[in-house]
């Protein structure tokens, strides 16, 4: 057994490995893979790092997530040792402050953290880019997103029900992991945007709600299909939400490929659709289309709100509009991945990964 | 699936960390010091303020004193902890919406 470990079942205590570990409280709901010394080793040992190494402390409840117990939950995920150096860099991420772990493991809302993979280590790992990005099927997508859950679970708390108190929560709690296709997209990845090379490998973790597809088969021109996404981000949180932080833009190959083809950037979809995403303020006052709407302390800046042109934006910078390419290459379907990004609280957060 | 598991599993868990304790609670609020802090959801301020009344009202404290974290997202900042911790008998922390 590896340093620092101990054992947590006993052969009479409990024949049947897989309801030792429910026992203990220490899966998803799922079956996991028993955590054997012989596969620890061998997942740490492919890290190239010690066991003993700590990599941060894990809120809300700030356990210590060494190599070693991040190396054992990615066994229990279903990792294959190679996963453990893109596990460890998704920890460090979303232990930085600007992630605030602690708010989304405890809230009420439902954020999940959304792993996102750049760089050649999609590759090697076979980390799916293409058709079914964000559903079931590649190892490394379901395991690493897995190991991260059980993580956050099992060395910083998030018990569901106890210390995560979620209402509603979202199936991207088992895993949530997704790579971009690089390979097919018109621009510059998401890491490299963010000041990466192209031959780093990069995960960014994003505090996220679940997937909203968008839908349109027929726009051919950049303007027209920007016209479509506009109002499907317009609801994110709620139609009268403002001054969001980090949302995800997954464009698929084809949408891209549209508005690449009238020669936008990146930048040009931003700017379009942050300027796009403007409402004035007698359109947001509490009571009009809803109860909800722009706080107290916003409304006391306008003498008459209720009939107050000024445009206020949905988010809060157009840089806070992160886009990646991703899905198979056949399908005008794109998807939103709304944050967890109100003023004060989480934001994206990327980190490399040190493969050996 | 072999019903001969392997004799030992390694623990996921942070074995070392420690179990969280709450405070010890006074017997009577009666010239104690009490805070209470807004956690800065909306309405809280609606709930505290009927807390506040109705402690002055029936408990007779020596003084009630009010704090805000600048989110419900995170947890109280440092220094904000610290003007708490040794000036307070008691903190009621309240949620709102």
């Amino acid at each position: 057994m590896p340093p620092g470990g101990r054992p947590i079942v006993e052969p009479e205590a409990e024949a049947d490995p897989i309801e030792a570990l429910y026992a203990r409280g220490v899966t998803d709901g799922l079956p996991v893979v028993p955590p054997t010394p012989d596969r620890v080793r061998r997942a740490i040992e492919a890290c190239g790092r010690h066991g003993g190494d700590l990599v941060a402390l894990v809120p809300p409840n700030y356990g210590r997530a060494t190599v070693e117990k991040i190396a054992v939950n990615a066994v229990m995920a279903g990792c294959r040792p190679e996963y453990l150096p893109v596990v460890i860099a998704a920890v460090e991420a979303v232990c930085d402050e600007a992630f605030d772990l602690h708010g989304v493991s405890a809230t009420t809302n439902a954020p999940s953290p959304l792993v996102i993979v750049n760089g050649p280590v999609r590759a090697a790992l076979d980390v799916n880019c293409g058709a079914g990005v964000f559903g079931s099927g590649r190892r490394a997508n379901a395991t690493i997103g897995r190991a991260l859950r059980l993580v956050c679970v099992n060395v910083g708390g998030a018990r569901p029900g106890a210390i995560s108190m979620s209402t509603l929560a979202h199936p991207g709690r088992y895993t949530y992991c997704i790579g971009e296709y690089e390979e097919v997209s018109p621009w510059p990845s998401l890491a490299v945007e963010h000041g990466f090379g192209p031959q780093d490998s990069t995960v960014a973790v994003l505090a996220a709600d679940a997937p909203l597809g968008v839908y349109d088969q027929r726009s051919r021109r950049a303007a027209d299909l920007l016209a479509t996404i506009a109002p499907s981000l317009a609801v994110v949180a709620n139609h009268k939400m403002t001054h969001w932080g980090d949302t995800l833009l997954v464009l698929s190959p084809e949408h891209a490929q549209t508005i690449a083809g009238d020669g936008w950037t990146k930048a040009d979809i931003r700017r379009n659709l942050f300027e796009r995403l403007r409402r004035p303020v007698r359109d947001l006052v509490p009571g009009k289309d809803g109860g909800d709407g722009l706080p107290e302390h916003v409304l006391r800046k306008f003498r008459h709100p209720q009939d107050d042109e000024t445009l206020i934006p949905k988010f809060r910078s157009p840089e806070n509009l992160k886009i990646v390419v991703a899905g198979g290459t056949a399908g005008r379907f794109s998807a939103i991945v709304p944050g967890w990004t109100f003023s004060k609280g989480s934001s994206l957060v990327f980190r490399k990964i040190h493969i050996p | 699936m072999s019903l001969n598991p392997p004799d030992e599993y390694m623990d996921p868990t942070d074995s070392v960390a420690v179990p969280r304790k709450t405070a010890r609670r006074p017997a009577t609020l009666e010239g104690t010091v009490i805070t209470l802090l807004d956690i800065s959801k909306a309405k809280s301020d609606h709930l505290l303020d009927r807390i506040e009344e109705l402690l002055r009202e029936r408990a007779r404290p020596q003084a009630i004193v009010r704090k805000k974290k600048p989110t419900f997202a995170r947890p109280a900042p440092d220094p904000l902890r610290q003007e708490i911790v040794g000036r307070t008998d008691v903190l009621i922390e309240a949620l709102a919406d």
